[in-house]
This record gives C-alpha cells, sequence and structure tokens, in this order.
C-alpha cells in the first residue's frame, strides 16, 4: 500500500534544493578538481585534488569542494604531494642526459601537484552528505564562514563561543576559532593540555591568551583564576600593560573580539625566602610586583589541624616506600599533631620534629608505633634534607601570620574576577610539589566537599595553570603519589565541578594518560618526530604530524571535540608584560 | 555512467539475430602487436627504396656532420607533435551456414599536442573513432551490419575486412582474416593521424613531428610549405646506403652506417620516393650508455615535394632540435625509450586516456542473450 504524503514534510522536501542553491554561492577561485583513481579511489574520509598550475596550498589549508545536490564537503589538506610520468628516479636521471646537471628539459617532465584533504564537514542540513567527493568536482579555498561550517563552529551560538586563535590559509584567507564554552568550562568536557617544545614562549603565552580570552567572553565576575609562576618573573607582571605591542597583534586581538589588556584584580603569593626576615623581600626572581603577600609553610601549616587539615607532610617525602613504612610513620605523625595527642603535643616546630621526641632522642632514631628505629631515621634524614638542608627558605619554625600567609588560607579566599598568582618559580622540587598539591587539594576540597550552600559563595568557575604538568602527573612512576590522585580526581571530575584545569607541558608523553585523556581540548606546539610517535599522539593523522616539527613560533595545533580534525592557528601575542618574552 | 560502446549494440544484435555466434572465449581479448611491428610497418612504408643512393642535401657531402643542439628558448621550433594509437578486441566469429568472419572492435585515436614557449604541453586536438571489423561479404546480412553502425554516428566505423589498404597487405600477418583487424585498425589510425595533421593550423616556422615515417598518403596529399617530419624510432634495419667518395662507391647496411655515428651527429640525407622524402638519421644519445649501436638514433624523414636539394643548413637545424628532445624521456615506460621523443610520448597518452579500458569493452560488448541459446 503507498505510503500517505505529508503535506509538510513534502513542503520540507521541496525546500530542500532551494535552501541549499541559496546556500552554494561559490564565490572563490577554482583552484583545483577532485582526482579519484583506480589505486587512490576518494572516500568519505578523505579525498585528493589536484591543482591548477601555479596554485599554492599548504598541510592545514581547508578547502571546499563541490558535493550532490550543490552542497559542500569541506576538508583539511594534510599533504601535497608531486606525481609525475617518471616511473623511477633512473627515468629522470637517464632522462636528464644520463645525469648531466646542466641539461634543460625541452619538454618538461609531465608533473601535477596532488593535494590530499581529510573530509571535515558538508553543508547539507539537517544531515550532511558523506558521500565521496566525486571526481571532477572543483575545489576552492573555503571562507571564513566556510571554515567554520568545517569546523563546526557555525553551529556554535555567540554566548558559547571562546576565541582560540586564527586560522591563515596559503591564499591570504583568516578565520577566527572559537572553542565551545561547555567544551572548555563543562559541563560537556573541560581542561585544557598545551604541550610542545621549550623555547619558544608558546605554550604559557597560549594559556594566558585563552584564559584573557575565557575572562573576556565567558564574564570574569564567575571565574577565578589561579596561575603557578614556574619560570623566571614570567607572570609577576601580568596586570602590567604590555610595551611596545605590535600593531598586528592589536589587530589580532580585536579581530578576536578580544580587548589587548593585561590582567586585572590580580594577587600575587611569594614565597618567604632564606633572607625574606632581614630583607622583607620575597623568595623571587628580579623585583617583586608592587603588591604581594607572602606565605611560608611551618610544620602546623604542613600538617593542620582537625578542623582545617593541611597539604600533609606525605607530599615532601618523594623517596620509594615500597612497603608503605614512609607512609605509616606519616600517618601517625599526622594523627599525632593534628589531634594533640600526648606524645606529640610538644612537636609544633620543624626542629621539633626532626631532632626531639618522639622521633629522635639524644640523636638516634626511635621506634614509633610499628615502625622501626632504622625507617624513623631515614624518614628523618630525607625530612631533613628537604625542609633544611635543600630547602629554599619557604618552611619556617613559625610562621608569623602578619608577615607571611598560609597558602591554604588564601587559595580558600579565591574569588570570582580575580586572578592569583603564586610564585613558585625559586622553589626546589619538593617545594613546588608541595604548593601544587596544596593548591589542587584546596581547590578540589572547596568544590567536592561543599555544600550547597558553601558552593553559592563560591566562584563558579575556577581555572588553574600549572605548567611542566608532567612532574604532578606523570606517566610513569608512583601511581600512590597523592598529588596524582588529586590531578586524576580533578581531571575526571572537574568538568562537573567547574574546576578547570590549563596545564602544559614539553611532553604529552610523560603525562598521566587519564590527564591527557580527560582534557577536551589539546594545543600542541613543534614538537620532535619522535615524541610525536607516541600513543598519546595517535589523534592526529600521520601525515599532519610530520608538519608538527616545523610549526613556526606562535604556530599551534588546536584539537577541540567539536572539529574533526586539529587545525593550525595563530594567535595574538600576550597583552601584560610579559618580561621573559618581550625581547623575542 | 552509459556504456561508451552503446553504438556498437545494434550491429551485434544484428550479428545475433541473423546469424550464428561463437563468442571469444572470456569475453573480447585484444590482438596484441608483435614488438617489432613498427619496423615492419616502416618496410612497408619504404616500399622499393631499399638502398638509397641519391644525396638530396646540399652543399653537405660528408658522411657524418656535427650538429648543434638548438633548445626551445634559443629556436623552438617543433611546436606540434603528433601521434595516434589502435587497439584492437577480438569478441568473436559470425558464422552462417558454412561460412564465417572473426568480429573485431577496435579503438583508434589520434592526438596532436602542442609546446608552448614555457614548454608546457596542450592538446590541440584529440579524436576516438570505435571500429567494428568484419568481413561484409562472409554474410548476407553484412550491409546490414554496415548500416547499423553508420547509423550509430560519427564515431563509430565499419571498415570491410576484406578492403585493400597498402598496410594491411603489405605485412605478412595481414593476409591472415583473424590477424588482419589489428592492421586494419592500424590503418585507420593512420588515416585518422593524416587527417587531423591536414587540417591543423599551424603558423610559418611552427614545426610539426609526426610519430612514425611519412607515408604515401602524406607525400600526395601535403600542400607544399607545410613544414613537418616524420621521426622513425623503429626503422627497417635492412636498408642500405650508397656512399660515393669521388669515383669510389660503397654500400653500407645500416650498421655500419650507424656504428660511426657518435652523439650529437646527423648522417648525410638521402632521397626516399625519387626525392619526394629526404630522410637522414641523428643520434640523439649514447651509444656508450646503451646496449646496442642502433638505439638512440632516429631516422627523420622530411617532405620534399619539390623533389629539390635540400639545404643542408636546414637538416642541421632539424637536427639540432631533435637532439634538443633528449630531455626528458620515457624511461621506464616505453622500451624505444631511447629513440622516442617524450613530446610524441605524450601525444600518444593523451590518445590512450581517451580510450576506454579493457574492463568496459568486456562488460560493455557482451553479445545479445538470445543469440547464446541458438
Amino acid at each position: 500500500m503507498p505510503e500517505e504524503s505529508n503535506p509538510k514534510i513534502d513542503a520540507l522536501v521541496a525546500e530542500v534544493p532551494q535552501a541549499a542553491e541559496a546556500r552554494h554561492k561559490p564565490t572563490g577561485t577554482v583552484i583545483g578538481k577532485a582526482s579519484a583513481t583506480e589505486r587512490e579511489p576518494n572516500s568519505s574520509e578523505r579525498f585528493c585534488f589536484w591543482l591548477a598550475p601555479g596554485v599554492v596550498v599548504n598541510p592545514f589549508d581547508i578547502v571546499e569542494a563541490e558535493q550532490m545536490e550543490t552542497t559542500r564537503t569541506f576538508g583539511l589538506v594534510t599533504n601535497i604531494r608531486q606525481i609525475t610520468d617518471a616511473p623511477s628516479h633512473l627515468s629522470n636521471y637517464i632522462s636528464n642526459d644520463f645525469g648531466s646537471v646542466e641539461s634543460v628539459p625541452q619538454t618538461p617532465r609531465q608533473g601535477v601537484n596532488v593535494a590530499e584533504v581529510s573530509v571535515l564537514a558538508n553543508d547539507r542540513e539537517p544531515r550532511g552528505i558523506y558521500m565521496p567527493v566525486q571526481s571532477e568536482a572543483q575545489v576552492r579555498f573555503a571562507d571564513e564562514a566556510g571554515i567554520h561550517i568545517a569546523l563546526g563552529i557555525d553551529k556554535m551560538a555567540e554566548k558559547e563561543r571562546i576565541p582560540a586563535g586564527v586560522i591563515e590559509m596559503s591564499n591570504g584567507t583568516t578565520a577566527r576559532v572559537y572553542l565551545h564554552r561547555d567544551y572548555v568550562l563543562g559541563p560537556e568536557g573541560a581542561h585544557v593540555n598545551i604541550c610542545g617544545i621549550s623555547g619558544l614562549a608558546t605554550k604559557t603565552s597560549y594559556a594566558m591568551f585563552l584564559i584573557q580570552s575565557i575572562l573576556q567572553t565567558v564574564g570574569e565576575a564567575d571565574i577565578a583564576v589561579v596561575i603557578l609562576n614556574v619560570k623566571q618573573n614570567d607572570l609577576l607582571v601580568v596586570d602590567k600593560p604590555a610595551r611596545g605591542m605590535r600593531p598586528e597583534d592589536h589587530e589580532l586581538w580585536e579581530r578576536l573580539g578580544l580587548k589587548p589588556k593585561p590582567f586585572q584584580n590580580v594577587r600575587y603569593l611569594l614565597p618567604w625566602g632564606k633572607d625574606t626576615q632581614t630583607t622583607g623581600l620575597p623568595n623571587c626572581f628580579g623585583e617583586p610586583p608592587d603588591q604581594f603577600q607572602l606565605y611560608a609553610y611551618s610544620l602546623v601549616d604542613v600538617v593542620g589541624n582537625r578542623a582545617k587539615p593541611g597539604p600533609g607532610v606525605n607530599l615532601l617525602i618523594r623517596v620509594p616506600d615500597p612497603w608503605d613504612t614512609l607512609g605509616a610513620l606519616v600517618g601517625e605523625i599526622q594523627q599525632g599533631i593534628m589531634n594533640d595527642e600526648p606524645r606529640w603535643k610538644s612537636v609544633r616546630t620543624w626542629n621539633d620534629l626532626l631532632n626531639g621526641p618522639p622521633l629522635m632522642e639524644k640523636g638516634i632514631a626511635q621506634k614509633v608505633g610499628e615502625v622501626g628505629a632504622s625507617s624513623v631515621g631515614r624518614f628523618v634524614r630525607v625530612l631533613r634534607r628537604v625542609v633544611r638542608n635543600r630547602q629554599s627558605g619557604v618552611f619556617v619554625e613559625q610562621r608569623n601570620p602578619r608577615k607571611a600567609a598560609n597558602l591554604g588560607d588564601e587559595i580558600r579566599a579565591i574569588k570570582g574576577g580575580q586572578t592569583t598568582v603564586v610564585d613558585i618559580a625559586k622553589l626546589t622540587d619538593e617545594e613546588r610539589a608541595l604548593v601544587f598539591g596544596h593548591i589542587i587539594q584546596e581547590i578540589y576540597g572547596m568544590y567536592a566537599e561543599a555544600t550547597i550552600d558553601e558552593r553559592a559563595d563560591l566562584p563558579k568557575k575556577v581555572i588553574l595553570f600549572v605548567d611542566e604538568l608532567n612532574k604532578y602527573a606523570p606517566r610513569r612512576g608512583d601511581s600512590q603519589s597523592p598529588i596524582l590522585e588529586y590531578v586524576l580526581d580533578i581531571a575526571a571530575r572537574g568538568r562537573s565541578l567547574g574546576v578547570v584545569l590549563i596545564a602544559a607541558e614539553q611532553f604529552m608523553s610523560e603525562v598521566h594518560p587519564q590527564v591527557v585523556g580527560n582534557c577536551s581540548t589539546k594545543v600542541i606546539g613543534r614538537s620532535d618526530s619522535s615524541e610525536l610517535s607516541d600513543d598519546a599522539y595517535r589523534f592526529i593523522l600521520k601525515d599532519v604530524k610530520a608538519h608538527l616539527t616545523r610549526l613556526d613560533k606562535g604556530e599551534l595545533l588546536l584539537s577541540h571535540p567539536i572539529y574533526r580534525q586539529p587545525v593550525k592557528i595563530k594567535f595574538p601575542r600576550p597583552a601584560y608584560q610579559a618580561i621573559g618574552h618581550e625581547s623575542t | 555512467m552509459p556504456n561508451p560502446l552503446e553504438g556498437l549494440l545494434p550491429a551485434l544484435e544484428v550479428m545475433a539475430l541473423e546469424g550464428q555466434i561463437l563468442p571469444a572465449t572470456g569475453q573480447a581479448v585484444e590482438d596484441l602487436m608483435r614488438p617489432d611491428q613498427d619496423e615492419a610497418y616502416d618496410r612497408v612504408r619504404l616500399g622499393d627504396d631499399l638502398l638509397l643512393d641519391t644525396k638530396i642535401e646540399q652543399p653537405n657531402s660528408e658522411l657524418y656532420v656535427p650538429v648543434r643542439m638548438i633548445h626551445r628558448k634559443e629556436k623552438h621550433l617543433f611546436r606540434y607533435f603528433l601521434d595516434g594509437s589502435a587497439r584492437t578486441f577480438y569478441i568473436g566469429n559470425v558464422v552462417e551456414g558454412d561460412r564465417q568472419s572473426p568480429v573485431h572492435v577496435a579503438q583508434v585515436g589520434a592526438a596532436v599536442v602542442h609546446r608552448d614557449n614555457a614548454g608546457k604541453m596542450h592538446v590541440v586536438r584529440s579524436e576516438h573513432r570505435l571500429v567494428l571489423l568484419m568481413d561484409k561479404d562472409a554474410v548476407s546480412f553484412g550491409d546490414k551490419v554496415e548500416r547499423m553502425v553508420h547509423a550509430a554516428g560519427t564515431h563509430y566505423l565499419f571498415v570491410p575486412l576484406k578492403e585493400a589498404d597498402p598496410l594491411s597487405d603489405g605485412v605478412e600477418a595481414g593476409k591472415q582474416p583473424r590477424s588482419r583487424a589489428a592492421h586494419k585498425a592500424n590503418w585507420q589510425m593512420r588515416k585518422l593521424e593524416h587527417q587531423i595533421a591536414r587540417e591543423l593550423q599551424r603558423d610559418v616556422g611552427e614545426w610539426l613531428a609526426l610519430d612514425g615515417g611519412l607515408g604515401s598518403e602524406y607525400v600526395k596529399d601535403w600542400p607544399e610549405g607545410k613544414e613537418y617530419v616524420g621521426v622513425v624510432k623503429s626503422s627497417y634495419k635492412e636498408l642500405k646506403f650508397c656512399v660515393k667518395a669521388g669515383r669510389v662507391r660503397r654500400d653500407l647496411n645500416v650498421y655500419q652506417l650507424l656504428a660511426g655515428l657518435k652523439a650529437g651527429e646527423r648522417t648525410l640525407a638521402f632521397g626516399l620516393r625519387e626525392g619526394a622524402v629526404a630522410t637522414w638519421y641523428v643520434r640523439i644519445r649514447g651509444p656508450e650508455h646503451l646496449e646496442f649501436p642502433l638505439m638512440g638514433v632516429l631516422r627523420v624523414e622530411l617532405a620534399n615535394p619539390g623533389r629539390e636539394a635540400v639545404p643542408s643548413e636546414l637538416i642541421n637545424e632539424i637536427s639540432g632540435a631533435l637532439v634538443a628532445e633528449r630531455c626528458e624521456t620515457p624511461h621506464g615506460k616505453d622500451v624505444r625509450w631511447h629513440a622516442h621523443l617524450y613530446a610524441i610520448f605524450l601525444a600518444e597518452q593523451a590518445v590512450k586516456n581517451g580510450f576506454v579500458s579493457t574492463e568496459v569493452i568486456k562488460a560493455g560488448l557482451r553479445w545479445p542473450v538470445p543469440t547464446m541459446r541458438k
């Protein structure tokens, strides 16, 4: 029995070709035609096209090809090859008069440049056409609107867009690229991971640009930012406008709909140093910011109390402990001091802990609970090295609250619209781990353990930027590390909690795969081929990987859940006074 | 995609209805040419001119003449290149009573390409024909089949297998009905080449290089003043040359003549066809890199309708331009690469690219099913 026609559906069907007609108004120059061969057929995933003579196309350009029903299929150029009719290099050698380098061909060898394209999208609504691009289909450079369709940006509402940079194509076309808010700040996804070799001043600059972009587009009032400064005094003047900003950078900021302005409402938390008591100056590189707050750790700050636990002594013990002997001792110490147990009542300073009972008596290690004296001795040696012999000065016997703050208290005081920069550039590795561990512990605690009423007082989102993530969430090593546990928790639950991690490192391969896997957005700068051969980069096409080894300074590959393939972007230089980068 | 052989199907239908068909095993089977076929055709074209004893150039009388390579950037002599190609498929036998005829389908084509001053090639004209070949007198419905093919349009040709032509009649294999079709197709190709060459619009000074020797059709039908040469890469090896030095006369065979020919040299020009064609050899490469002294040598044929002495300067110029053609080569694509001009190879490719594939021929040329049941 024939189906009855539905007038509404008929009307919709009738509209489709007209809509496509209206949509498809190719204006650009035809640069080539799609080509399908016996050996290299086009498919739903990829197609090839030959290039008209003289046309220059580069990897990462986005092109559009004519598709059925007057629609367009967009694709990312992943590689360009030259094909000639010479069956072998020997033929070319012989053709040059048996290797004469002076010979000039009377008839140049027939050759053509062929671009390989990975299909991104088709512009038919509501369901795209993913038939293979037909051979002979005309191919053009996509314009900005086309690039937005190709990447799925056209489907993002204005309020969902976070400017992430611009695509610059070989024909001069530029297109703004946006991230989807729900995939950066949650709930659909969260976190940004940035990697690439060091020395190009790109990873940190991009992280700071992206944070600024989020603040300007999503709304500063609802977002608190915590930044860890790990190198020199790079991020200790983020509230000062950049000096001598280039006009092209101004234009780029404005093209992205952003204001080239420094961070506002910035708090600097700088570490106490060995000379701070006498000079009053923090332990940081260069001149300290105009306004800053010092932080330091006494034993009580590290251990904390029952109402306000500290980061824990365990963050300082980063030595192999296969039988958890030191872990058990740390537990004893934590419990003893926090609960004010009689044996531990007298232990209030690092000196008390390292030299007095119950761990030591007359310079000899003592058995504590079930932990033998030799293990106690080992613990004391390790801890003494961290908080005495090799420390930068951040560990103090007694912290004067008027001179130095408790970092945990300061983190708990973050507010929406405020940027907190915590300087750890001069700290040792153990101290850095303590500070980072303390910060994420506090932030995670604030959001994961808050009641509904408490949540109302917190900023809606908190962004934490940390460089050298591989040190805190390594791929290999102590899987029981308390820092790693917190990082994994934030990576996994951050999108629902509102805690966003923007992390950077040289090698993504050295970061714990669960952390990388939970980062919805991945940004990759120039990397070497051995690094790119790691499984962590398997989401990138093989051809595209080869191009990553020669990215220029300021160029990045951006992978985002909305895009079918990563794209190459440029972004404006920071609008704050980036001391270490201004000369570059 | 429509069947590109559709125009031939009515004719096959007629044959199937009117006669009996013995289809080729495994559908259409390509008739492959012998590797030395070009040399055999050269022999046919030469006719009775097997001893060349007339010097036709002036003033040179040296047997070997060094020539200066003339690159197109210096003087762009050869602008047009012409070649053809033919592929023949045996599709079966048609039987009527005790008479029968093999049935072939051939694709023939010819193309001329133009080289601009930058060296870039452009196809100027490319023509293709689908040819049905059979002995139309062998069956009573032969005329009907011919009419059906003609009715299909100018793209289709019907060629009676027994019709005389100089090429098919000149080679031994052309005398056998089964193998004659390939030579008939080749003759159709030559005719198509000739037609394209005649109709090609060129300016004075824009020379045309043809693949193969200048058959009688060129010499007879070409208007005077046209600038063209035939380039023979597989020349007949039994040719002899009579060289006179004063009163001394020496007869040289091809091997003796070419053994002394160095790269970048040409031989003395001789008259062919009572001087209507001037011919000489040019070594464009080797012999030190090649396996055999005759490799790397072209025989050039220049139309000389006036039968006058040809200026040696012109022969030198043509030879110099041909020597420059040695870069690039179709090495690896054609066994005759050592004497093949790359530009002519490209013209050949232009023709072949217009052919339908063997798979399409096999799929598109099926005898009608009712006949199979007969």
